[in-house]
């Protein structure tokens, strides 16, 4: 009697354990599909985004009517290089901190063959300290000390971007660099350091620079929404092409 | 029984959306220098400050990890398997604090906004809104 019941009690189990993992196939079913369908979602999205540029598109070589960017500026790696990549750049904007640190390592990979040139673009209107920034960086600069202050104030954005007196965070970034403080102070409210950068904002607005970073590589622009490798790889094409 | 049936569906449609959402942030941060922003326009302050990432990692895959949870769970509790409600009720709290620290980032530290973290905060709110609805902490089915 006993025997039977007990079969009977596992067969019943059994029973219903095969229908509940029948019955737990559907929703899983359909949560693998449905999450499957939202990460699709996302990577077309992602790559419809890099295709989405509305900045204007590049210039050809031969299309001469175009401007291009003067290699007037500060300038990194080799002065003959025939490749030249010309950034304009805000120190309060975050995305230009992670291409400083992509063209930093390009250029040490290829030093021989880059030379670039950095352009102040400060976007005042939603950037409350990005102008002061390019000051302090270029009065780092009048004591030979531009790209260190750049490195420096990229680094710190964070600390500086949103405070009412960034020139004190400023002063110790110049302290930190042993600078002549007095020369420092005085070259950051220099009207000389301004009037140079708002020639770089025009030179940038001639060329329908509309946000920062913005790249031309020999003349042309490079779509900024391009990932890390894609632009690595377009400027070491151009290195190749050059030799 | 229908209740529960149509929020498991809301819950399940909210997280695809938010998947998406942290999807798409998690696979451009650290890889492009601009993520496109079309409201707010303080996604490169917003993204790019180092509140982004926790060792390295965006934290945008940690919302990646969280809506596939509840998108889960809202599929079964649809299916009639509400049980997992009571577990993502706890992470939907935890989510719900994490993103008031995340406003709070936001309003008072870096002084910008961006899209996809408003729209995470505001799908956030109305999960854990969906699971109080559902009450999951008494008997369910």
């Amino acid at each position: 009697m006993n025997t039977g019941s007990n079969s009977n009690r596992n067969g019943a189990r059994k029973a219903r354990r095969t229908s509940l993992s029948r019955s737990l196939v559907k929703p899983l079913a359909v949560s693998i599909m449905w999450v499957s369908v939202a990460l699709g979602t996302a990577l077309f999205l992602v790559h419809y985004s890099q295709g989405d540029d509305s900045s204007p598109k590049p210039t050809t070589a031969a299309d001469t009517t175009k401007p291009s960017p003067t290699a007037k500026g500060w300038v990194r790696g080799n002065p003959a290089a025939k490749t030249v990549l010309v950034e304009f750049a805000d120190f309060q904007c975050g995305s230009c901190g992670l291409a400083s640190k992509t063209v930093g390592n390009l250029l040490k990979k290829h030093e021989n063959d880059l030379l670039v040139v950095f352009k102040h673009f400060p976007l005042e209107v939603v950037h409350r300290n990005a102008l002061i920034a390019s000051q302090a960086a270029e009065a780092a600069g009048r004591q030979f000390k531009f790209w260190e202050m750049s490195e420096l104030l990229f680094k710190h954005q964070v600390e500086w971007m949103n405070v009412p007196d960034a020139q004190t965070f400023f002063l110790n970034y110049a302290a930190e660099l042993q600078l002549d403080l007095v020369r420092f102070q005085r070259d950051l409210w220099d009207s000389e350091l301004r009037d140079k950068i708002y020639r770089d904002v025009l030179e940038g607005q001639l060329l329908q620079v509309n946000q920062t970073p913005t790249f031309f590589l020999n003349g042309t622009r490079i779509p900024t929404t391009k990932n890390e490798s894609e632009f690595e790889q377009v400027i070491v094409e151009a290195i190749k092409k050059a030799k | 029984m229908r209740k529960l049936s149509i929020l498991g569906w809301i819950l399940a449609f909210l997280a695809f959306v938010g998947m998406v959402d942290s999807a798409f942030v998690a696979i451009n941060s650290g890889q492009h220098f601009i993520i496109p922003c079309r409201i707010a326009k303080g996604c490169d302050e917003v993204l790019n400050s180092p509140y982004a990432r926790i060792g390295g990692v965006s934290i945008a895959w940690g919302g990646v990890f969280f809506y596939l949870c509840i998108s889960t769970s809202g599929i079964f509790a649809a299916f009639e398997f509400p049980g997992a409600l009571r577990f993502t009720l706890l992470i939907s709290l935890a989510a719900f604090a994490f993103t008031l620290y995340l406003l709070y980032l936001q309003v008072f530290v870096i002084h910008a906004f961006c899209d996809y973290c408003l729209l995470s905060a505001t799908l956030v709110t109305l999960i854990l809104i969906c699971h109080l609805a559902v009450r999951p902490w008494r008997p369910l089915l």
